[in-house]
């Protein structure tokens, strides 16, 4: 099974680096939430996806989890 | 009668001449040209050594003093000149300046446990058993999976080096960053204004950074805790190759190997002392007095020199010791040739660091100010220096910066003017650069002073990393994390620094080489059985991950015409020539652009500031040359 995003062989549905970095893009909303106060989901998913400082794999992810 | 070993003209080779062909444990010392085939003058060297040993009745070894010229050394005395690598005396010199090397051989001595030999021996023989076999199993799965046969190397150190690469290149590609608060005071009294930051650098939420400013604007602060110290600066430890590389890439921007070309320049014209020393210590037999009159002759230090030979000179010295040679100082010899740029400024730093061990340590002032209004604190400081000590020595090197004292008492009181509240994001993790990658290598404790550095070469080669920046290639990616499942040993640091410490011990005169071989040929042994249980598995991923990388070495950059393709070097079926296309033309973008035929190409990552075409390197033949792709770039003058 291929990786939906980059193409690299995956268990899933995702390969080993895209599954870490969804992890961390995950644990990463919580601590986003506790610093503005509140924050949607989506919303936080932009925000990551412009951001310079975002990895390459975690804007892969930001994108693939806003059109799923 | 004196002749020169002009390097390594022995290697380490297999006899089988099959490239596909391992494991391979038996390995013999072969002439140069027949293991590399860049050796070509090896035979020619031998066989002048061979007719100059003939009839010689003593002979002395004077390679450079150190693993690699040892090695060197002993190879000659006993392949080339009848078996005479323990008969033969040794000249040991640390610079090449006259009276050295006439002190040198003067003072000639028996050769003795030659440790340094017999480690360089086994460190030669142990990295290619490691290098060859699984270079050879990792090349050989990737074939079998159907594509054209590519070195895919994965040397000793080479190994655990790539892996300090990618656990960083993982870091940032997978970082979040974390949003924080950056918050400011602006206070006044009688009228002068001066900022003070948050005591907290980082404020986690938004709601703490507003209430900060909402408690402090229009309020009053209060100075407490002025705190002025006196602090004292020792000067630098003198260099060894590692600190010079360091502050060579600081200063000047050199990466590790060029500045190890230009130092040996400058060693063999006599200028420094031998550059491959692992020692920051300066001991007295060098002769500290008469360097410095030597050095004191050129007019830009003769008074720092001056100043230096007032009292007795005593430097200071590091904690890092070579018994083979000192930290690398100036000789106090004139250059006998120009200088070029790199070279003389190679020198004034060598020169200046020397002359900065010798300085008193420097004097700086500092203060402290703590601003405080209710609950929360504002801190504000600054630094200069009162009295230079070894700073005036190390000139435009000391990298310390005065910055305005404030000038307040405690109990000042202040008007909180505002309070700015700046929303900010944390940084991902730095790539490593060269010189970064050095230093870790260095404090994790694998490679060696000599090797380093084209250790790091090597990786850009092989196509692991990629531009300055070292960024991991797709296929770098791919050989560590099959290393990781397959092979883990390989990629281990522990494993590489355990052969190093044992290694070093047998520099120093312990015996043991030969179980270390065998330690080597039984680690290998297990490992290359994982790697061949899996065959397939690993060919597929190694494959995929070349082919990944080779496509993207095609891509030139963002196509201008329609903006979604990309603009990649295409081969014409018909004329077999190479030029630029969109990968759009399927669908209707027609942008096109010649390439030159010869050199390689290397995108940039900015395209033309002209037209917006991707700009690349052409390299091959002379110098690299810059050009943009398009053919009509407003930027190209007319002729």
């Amino acid at each position: 099974m291929k990786c939906s995003i980059c193409g690299r062989e995956a268990g899933g549905g995702l390969c080993q680096y895209h599954v870490a970095s969804k992890a961390r893009v995950e644990e990463a909303y919580l601590l986003w939430v506790k610093a503005y106060g509140r924050m949607e989901w989506k919303e936080y998913l932009d925000n990551i996806k412009r951001n310079v400082q975002t990895g390459q794999w975690a804007k892969e992810i930001a994108e693939f989890l806003k059109g799923g | 009668m004196v002749c020169s070993a002009q390097g390594h003209v022995y290697g380490i080779s297999d006899p089988t001449e099959e490239r596909s062909v391992y494991p391979v444990f038996d390995v013999e010392w072969y002439s140069s040209d027949l293991v590399d085939e860049d050796s070509t003058n090896a035979a020619r060297r031998i066989a002048a050594v061979r007719r100059l040993a003939a009839g010689a009745s003593r002979f002395v070894n004077a390679c450079d003093f150190d693993v690699e010229g040892e090695t060197i050394g002993y190879n000659l005395l006993r392949y080339a000149c009848g078996g005479k690598e323990t008969d033969a005396l040794r000249a040991r010199f640390s610079t090449l300046t006259q009276e050295d090397l006439v002190k040198a051989f003067d003072e000639l001595r028996p050769q003795a446990q030659q440790g340094l030999a017999r480690a360089g021996r086994a460190r030669h023989a142990i990295d290619f058993v490691w290098g060859v076999n699984l270079s050879r199993a990792l090349s050989q799965s990737a074939l079998g999976s159907g594509h054209r046969y590519r070195t895919v190397s994965v040397g000793r150190v080479q190994g655990p080096t790539l892996g300090f690469l990618v656990q960083r290149e993982l870091e940032i590609r997978e970082f979040v960053p974390l949003p924080y608060w950056k918050v400011a005071g602006i206070f006044e009294k009688d009228g002068r204004k001066i900022n003070a930051e948050y005591s907290k650098a980082k404020v986690e939420t938004r709601e703490l950074a507003e209430k900060v400013r909402e408690d402090c604007v229009g309020g009053g602060a209060v100075a407490m805790a002025v705190r002025r110290s006196i602090a004292q600066v020792g000067p630098p430890v003198p260099f060894n190759i590692g600190d010079l590389q360091k502050e060579a890439y600081r200063a000047f921007g050199l990466n590790p190997s060029r500045t190890l070309q230009i130092a040996e320049r400058l060693y063999l014209g006599a200028l420094i002392s031998y550059p491959r020393t692992g020692s920051q210590r300066l001991p007295p037999s060098i002769n500290y007095r008469a360097i410095l009159q030597g050095v004191g002759k050129a007019a830009e230090y003769a008074p720092l020199v001056a100043e230096l030979q007032k009292a007795e000179p005593k430097p200071v010295q590091g904690p890092k010791d070579d018994p083979a040679h000192p930290a690398i100082h100036p000789t106090g010899e004139r250059p006998k040739r120009p200088l070029d740029s790199s070279e003389a400024a190679m020198l004034d730093l060598v020169t200046r660091r020397f002359l900065a061990a010798f300085g008193p340590s420097a004097r700086r002032e500092m203060v402290d100010v703590a601003l405080v209004v209710g609950e929360h604190e504002f801190r504000l400081g600054g630094g200069r220096t009162v009295s230079p000590g070894w700073m005036k020595y190390y000139g435009k090197y000391a990298g310390y910066r005065d910055t305005e004292l404030p000038a307040i008492s405690e109990g000042d009181r202040f008007r909180v003017v505002d309070v700015l509240v700046d929303q900010k994001f944390e940084s991902r993790p730095p790539r490593y650069n060269q010189s970064t990658l050095l230093e870790k290598m260095e404090k994790e404790g694998i490679g060696t002073k000599a090797t380093r550095a084209d250790i790091i070469g090597t990786l850009a080669g092989r196509g692991y990393v990629t531009g300055e920046s070292m960024e991991v290639t797709d296929l770098g990616l791919s050989v560590v994390e099959t290393m990781t499942k397959y092979a883990p040993s390989i990629i281990s640091t522990e494993l590489t620094r355990d052969i190093e410490e044992k290694l070093e011990a047998v520099e120093g005169g312990a015996e043991g080489e030969a179980e270390l071989l065998r330690e080597t040929v039984r680690s290998i042994t297990n490992q290359l059985a994982e790697l061949s249980a899996n065959e397939e598995a690993v060919g597929k991923e190694i494959d995929s991950a070349l082919m990944a990388t080779v496509s993207k070495s095609f891509v030139l950059g963002r196509c201008p015409i329609c903006k979604t393709g990309e603009l990649r070097v295409v081969r014409s079926k018909t004329t077999k020539k190479r030029f630029v296309g969109c990968s759009n033309y399927p669908t209707g973008c027609r942008a096109s652009a010649p390439l030159p035929q010869r050199g390689t190409v290397k995108a940039t990552p900015k395209p033309c500031q002209h037209c917006s075409w991707p700009v690349v390197y052409i390299i091959g033949g002379g110098r690299p040359w810059r050009l943009c792709v398009n053919p009509s770039c407003p930027g190209k003058k007319k002729p």
